[in-house]
């Protein structure tokens, strides 16, 4: 056991933390396969992983990253593919399943408070043995921390009819950068178990003082801070979540010819009926569904599925809309045998996977209206790849999409090749109206849209009161320097060196200048030929590693994309 | 970074799963219900995090050693991951696999390669033999008298625990009262029985368990028999994945001893006494449950029983939690094997039951054993001991052909 170990094992327990290899190499992913390539810009793998439970002992680990100016990214169960619970310069894991307690349910005041490591299958059981459900939770939700998706936002099963997941977080408490603990909006909790509360207090006092001097409101206005920023600003500890009591729900699925059809019924349904869930299945996806092949109302047709949640009467007449509207539209009731399999198939959206083996994923949120433009254009783009689209529909007259690319990552170069794809969609949509449904690591550049002007500017202004030494899951959302691998500065070293040294030989002659040309061809060294030429190459090669070491991430992905995208036309992919 | 060559894995080549490490989604589906990782709360012992070894293995980032080799031993093989798995990936078959490559590699744990050493020179497990194995019939002589090796349509298949652990000795007693009491006509293989050949799986021999299953089967093929009933559910799934014969005949029935038992019910043929009040779980065999999907009927006989009240556990049916001992967890860590027990204990603990009934018999020994380690007042049952002892007095034989 290395120092480091003993020292973090002091601080956490020794059982709950490990730097073997393997450890830090499995927590070290999310659900998506990256190209080797991408290890030349975000490193492989956290140096230690640990596994806090308690928040004084997470508050003592903070303090010790920052006295070695060591990165920590926080960790749900890793089940997202935004990238927002990887490595991007080693350091700690904090890997915060450990900690998953109910802490506090109330149903008068429709309030749960739970530890951030538990999950929503588990939050769920739980609610709905005493009668209640949660307005949003995640089509992850059978292995995903309530953490993870408020850390990240979004949109999940509930969002049709309830927005997404951050109008459900009620209070938020949280380990700042600095290692002090916070808690924002309302966090509901037993006083008489609250052992925490005057150390909550002296942070609040704390954050006060720094969200007033950036001329933002208080910490019980500010939750923003928290939900969908990735874990950059802190450690999400505690939620507090809206709860609702469970009703009838009632799950319907219709099947269309065209993504037209589908859309104009959808539309309909969601300004009539207000269904508590719904989402599609393209052509593309449904025909890969193996379980659907001897199904020809379902197998490679537009699926219309979802659920009402009402009660039993208003649905009685729901139910009839909703079969007027789509007959009215072109399309195809299903019976509540197959509405039921669907409804259990909304959490399983990645079985799709099956047809890759693997998959690179582009999710993005677009108005509802340009959707079918959208996915015929996204079609045509991926022409030559196999691609399966499913989506969301949300109370705002938008979708989410998920273009699912299937590839297999074992054909090393074509994989790498193709990686640009998602990022090709991202661009697509975004003339369309369109904006990427997630930051994370992959999508920084896009943050400003993401967020808005304002409230991405704040953010950054926090981000630096809060996290001065950016140890706080670094480069995610706000960018930053990436680590550099061998290859990147090898590339960096030989397209300088190699640039100048064609440029110098060529562009003399080309212009006619024939004493730049005999200045050049001079040898520096009378012992043997080193013309000066040579000397500046080297130099700019140097320069040209440089560079690739000051590169940010989206400059590296700004070179990167279009290389990669070049190299796919050419092998047209 | 270490960078290795590409390492092959033949048996995933042969047995067809090379696929199945980058068919993973990573969800994490199967982490979160893996008895071994609840224990142990580290990725690198649930099966995601092992997909992600074996993986690594593949692409030459990292060694196929000891340590990789103990960790795809920390299993119970229990079918949970498979169960839950997103992409369809029949995890138990990888993991069984991925042993096999453990075993050609010669990096097996000493307790599994005396598993496989006594399997051969034994045909048990534990080193007994066959002689041993007609020594539950002590006491039941009169009952089984002419049984063995007679010709008839019914075979009770005892299995290696059931005749060779005296502590589960009563469950065949239990079993062949039965039997004996619905009038049935049946046949024993009695010291001719050998194992079915499931723990040369778990030990990484794939290619002999159909030999095993053959040396059972060919005997009731000669004795004419249709329908076989088990006391251990794994035996039924080892014959149905791996016996070309059970592939091949389609006439032959291999059926659970509740399956068999609430059958005689529903023909009338069993009738029972009212009992004193007792409360009792049912805890769900993984295989019966996940793999046979033989849930009801167990639940089914002790709703017949008058006097006994079923309670359910949570989780139960096909979520239920493993008892700890299956895929030769048992044998390789019995600590960590005891714990997964005592988690199942517990989950008992919180019903009103006094008693917990099952119907496998490596499941009776965990929860014996987690019973001493934890204290916990609870009987521990098999359904054939719960129903045996239920059974009203034999009537006339008249009577009951009546």
């Amino acid at each position: 056991m290395s120092s480091e170990e003993l020292r973090i094992g002091d601080i956490v327990g020794a059982d709950n933390v490990s730097t073997t290899p393997e450890t830090c190499m499995i927590y070290s992913k999310d659900v998506t396969s990256l190209p080797d390539l991408v290890h030349q810009i975000v490193s492989p793998r956290f140096d230690v992983v640990t596994q806090p439970v308690d928040v004084p002992s997470l508050q003592n680990l903070i303090l010790y990253a920052i006295e070695n100016r060591i990165p920590v990214v926080p960790r749900g169960n890793g089940t997202s593919g935004w990238g927002g619970a990887i490595p991007t310069r080693g350091g700690f894991c904090i890997a915060l399943s450990g900690m998953s307690e109910i802490l506090y349910f109330n149903e008068f005041e429709s309030a749960v408070t739970v530890e951030t490591g538990i999950t929503w299958r588990n939050l769920l059981t739980f609610l709905e043995r005493l009668g209640f459900t949660l307005p949003v939770y995640p089509s992850s939700a059978t292995a995903a921390t309530v953490g993870g998706f408020v850390a990240s936002g979004g949109l999940g099963i509930g969002s049709t009819r309830n927005g997404d997941i951050l109008k459900q977080v009620l209070g938020i408490e949280a380990v700042l950068p600095n290692g002090k603990l916070v808690r924002l909006g309302q966090v509901l909790l037993d006083s008489k178990s609250d052992m925490l509360s005057e150390r909550a207090k002296e942070g609040n006092e704390w954050l006060s003082k720094q969200l007033s001097a950036a001329g933002l409101g208080t910490p019980e206005q500010e939750t923003k801070l928290f939900t969908g920023t990735y874990g950059t600003l802190g450690i999400i500890t505690k939620v507090t979540l809206k709860i609702i009591p469970k009703l009838q729900l009632v799950p319907f699925t219709c099947s269309f010819d065209s993504m037209e059809d589908l859309v104009r019924t959808a539309d309909r349904i969601l300004s009539t009926v207000k269904p508590y869930y719904m989402r599609f299945l393209t052509n593309e996806y449904t025909s890969k569904l193996g379980n659907l092949k001897a199904r020809e109302n379902e197998n490679g047709k537009y699926i219309l599925t979802g659920a009402l949640l009402d009660t039993i009467y208003q649905n009685e007449d729901n139910v009839e809309i909703i079969k007027t509207t789509t007959e009215q539209e072109n399309g195809f009731v299903l019976d509540d045998k197959r509405a039921l399999y669907y409804w259990d198939e909304r959490l399983y959206p990645l079985r799709i996977k099956r047809h890759g083996p693997s998959i690179v994923p582009a999710e993005m949120l677009a108005p509802l209206d340009m959707l079918p433009e959208i996915l015929e254009k996204t079609k045509y783009e991926l022409r030559n790849s196999n691609v399966a689209i499913e989506g969301m529909l949300n109370n705002d007259s938008t979708a989410s999409f998920m273009v699912w690319i299937l590839d297999d990552e074992r054909k090393k170069f074509s994989f790498t090749v193709g990686w640009y794809r998602s990022f090709q969609i991202a661009s697509l949509a975004e003339r369309f109206g369109g904006r990427p449904y997630a930051v994370g690591l992959w999508n920084g550049r896009h943050a400003k849209k993401y967020y808005g002007n304002d409230s991405y500017n704040n953010l950054k202004v926090m981000k630096k009161k809060l996290d001065p030494n950016n140890i706080m899951n670094p480069v995610k959302v706000f960018g930053g320097r990436v680590t550099i691998g061998r290859v990147s500065m090898l590339s960096g070293f030989l397209i300088g060196f190699v640039g100048v040294l064609v440029v110098g030989w060529v562009g003399p002659r080309f212009l006619g200048l024939i004493s730049l040309i005999q200045l050049l061809e001079t040898s520096l060294l009378p012992s043997f030929y080193f013309p000066p030429l040579a000397l500046i190459a080297f130099a700019a090669g140097l320069g040209g590693l440089l560079i690739t070491r000051l590169m940010t991430l989206n400059q590296a992905l700004a070179m990167g994309i279009p290389v990669l995208k070049i190299l796919g036309k050419l092998l047209r992919r | 970074m270490v960078c290795l060559e590409m390492t092959k894995l033949d048996f995933l080549e042969k047995y067809k799963q090379e696929d199945e490490p980058y068919v993973c989604a990573s969800c994490g589906n199967c982490t979160l219900v893996c008895p071994v990782f609840h224990e142990l709360n580290w990725e690198s012992y649930g099966p995601r995090g092992k997909l992600h070894l074996v993986k690594s293995v593949i692409e030459g980032t990292s060694e196929f050693g000891q340590d990789l080799a103990d960790k795809i031993f920390l299993c119970n093989l229990c079918e949970h991951c498979t169960f839950v798995c997103t992409t369809g990936i029949s995890l138990d078959r990888f993991w069984e696999v991925v042993r096999a490559e453990v075993r050609e590699r010669d990096l097996l744990p000493a307790p599994a390669k005396f598993v496989l050493k006594s399997l051969k020179e034994r045909g048990d497990p534990m080193w007994m033999g066959s002689a041993d194995r007609l020594l539950w019939m002590e006491g039941v002589e009169e009952l089984v008298k002419g049984r063995i090796l007679k010709k008839a349509k019914v075979a009770y298949f005892l299995g290696c625990n059931v005749s060779l652990k005296s502590q589960l000795h009563d469950v065949a007693k239990s079993m062949v009262k039965i039997l004996d009491y619905a009038g049935i006509d049946y046949t024993l293989l009695g010291d001719k029985e050998v194992c079915c050949g499931a723990p040369l799986g778990w030990a990484g021999n794939l290619k002999d368990i159909n030999e095993m299953a053959e040396k059972n089967l060919e005997i009731m093929e000669q004795l004419g028999v249709e329908t076989i009933v088990f006391s251990c559910p794994s035996c039924i799934q080892t014959w149905s994945e791996y016996s070309e014969r059970v592939k091949k005949d389609h006439n032959i029935e291999l059926l659970t001893a509740s399956q068999f038992i609430n059958r005689l019910i529903r023909e009338k043929r069993l009738h029972f006494d009212e009992q004193p009040m007792i409360t009792t779980t049912f805890h769900d065999p993984c295989i019966s449950a996940r793999v046979l999907k033989a849930t009801e009927e167990p639940r089914e006989i002790i709703d017949e029983i008058p006097g006994v009240y079923n309670v359910e556990m949570n989780p139960s049916r096909q979520n239920t939690r493993c008892c700890g001992s299956h895929g030769l967890l048992d044998v390789v860590n019995p600590v960590l094997s005891a714990k997964i027990a005592e988690r199942r204990l517990r989950d008992v603990t919180v019903t009103p039951a006094t008693r917990v009934v099952t119907e496998c018999p490596r499941c009776i020994l965990a929860f014996d054993l987690a019973k001493f380690t934890t204290n916990y007042d609870i009987q521990v049952q098999d359904i054939t001991q719960l129903v045996a002892s239920s059974l009203s007095p034999k009537k006339e034989e008249g009577d009951r052909n009546r």
